[in-house]
């Protein structure tokens, strides 16, 4: 079974924030539904637009904060948790993500900040599942928090 | 599908994680370990869900005598029978918490961290959506 086939209203999910997103910053909400196959057109719950935009904005800021990392200490091998984040990103829409502190000079402290900050998105997006509308939206968080745990178990065993 | 028919699907694959790792054990002496750890947790689990669906008026689903999960011969065998069923506890979860709501949707999010995270202690490489194909 695939992504698209499992989420099932699906893959409209998944690509759903982005969906939702940039549908409501171009007011093109029916184009976007059209090129998904949705019908009949969707009516966004106002509070999951909300929950997935908390999520990619805080997405991003995991993103800017694993490059962040990375750059600063090339030795870490953040490959898997780089691309876990990136594929959640792009998932949600994409996002900015505001200029983040570095991370810390020490190599241990950048990884136990790095995973601290794993930790948090986890506990943020299994939140969000628990008090999310749409199912296909809860599976989603749920899964995302899911590997957030995974990526931090990652960052830890590089300590 | 109902929340009840989520949690009896996902009980379905408790029982066969309290087969297996006993198996995985007693084949594979360089997992004992794991295998012991991984048992006693499904076990509880299991019979933490057979404690949910009675409580719901439901009978639980009954073990099956065997489960055909493929060669168990050596280590790399058992990680992947082990990979798999933590996998697809990770995707019955996914469903439980797509049909339930409350108090039930947060603890099918909680076990699905755990079933992630144990698809990891298994050799599994992360994911960005575990849980999903």
């Amino acid at each position: 079974m695939t992504r698209r086939a499992l989420i099932g209203t699906g893959a409209v999910v998944v690509g759903a924030g982005g969906l939702l997103v940039a549908a409501e910053a171009t007011g093109r909400l029916d184009d976007v539904a059209d090129a998904v196959g949705i019908d009949p057109k969707p009516q966004p719950d106002p509070d999951d637009t909300r929950v997935l935009r908390r999520a990619a904005r805080a997405t991003a800021e995991l993103q800017a904060a694993v490059a962040a990392t990375s750059a600063g200490h090339p030795g870490l091998d953040l490959a898997a948790v780089t691309a876990a984040v990136g594929e959640q990103l792009a998932a949600l829409g994409g996002a900015e993500a505001p200029a983040g502190a570095a991370p810390p000079a020490d190599q241990g402290a950048a990884v136990d900040a790095l995973a601290q900050a794993l930790d948090i998105a986890c506990k943020d997006r299994a939140r969000d599942a628990v008090t999310a509308g749409s199912p296909a939206l809860v599976r989603v968080l749920a899964a995302m928090s899911a590997g957030h745990a995974q990526s931090a178990r990652v960052v830890r065993s590089l300590r | 599908m109902t929340p009840t028919e989520a949690l009896q699907a996902w009980l379905a694959l408790e029982h066969e994680a309290v087969w297996l790792y006993p198996v995985v054990g007693a084949r594979v002496d360089s997992l004992v370990k794991t295998a012991r750890t991984s048992f006693a947790a499904h076990r509880d689990t299991r019979d933490s869900l057979v404690g949910r669906l009675r409580s719901r008026g439901t009978s639980p689903a009954a073990a099956a005598l065997g489960y055909d999960v493929g060669p168990l011969t050596n280590a790399d065998q058992a990680r992947a029978a082990a990979q798999s069923l933590e996998a697809r506890i990770s995707a019955a979860l996914l469903t439980l918490a797509g049909v339930a709501e409350d108090d039930l949707r947060a603890y099918a999010v909680r076990a699905l961290r755990t079933s992630a995270l144990a698809e990891q202690t298994w050799g599994a490489a992360p994911r960005a959506f575990p849980g999903l194909p």
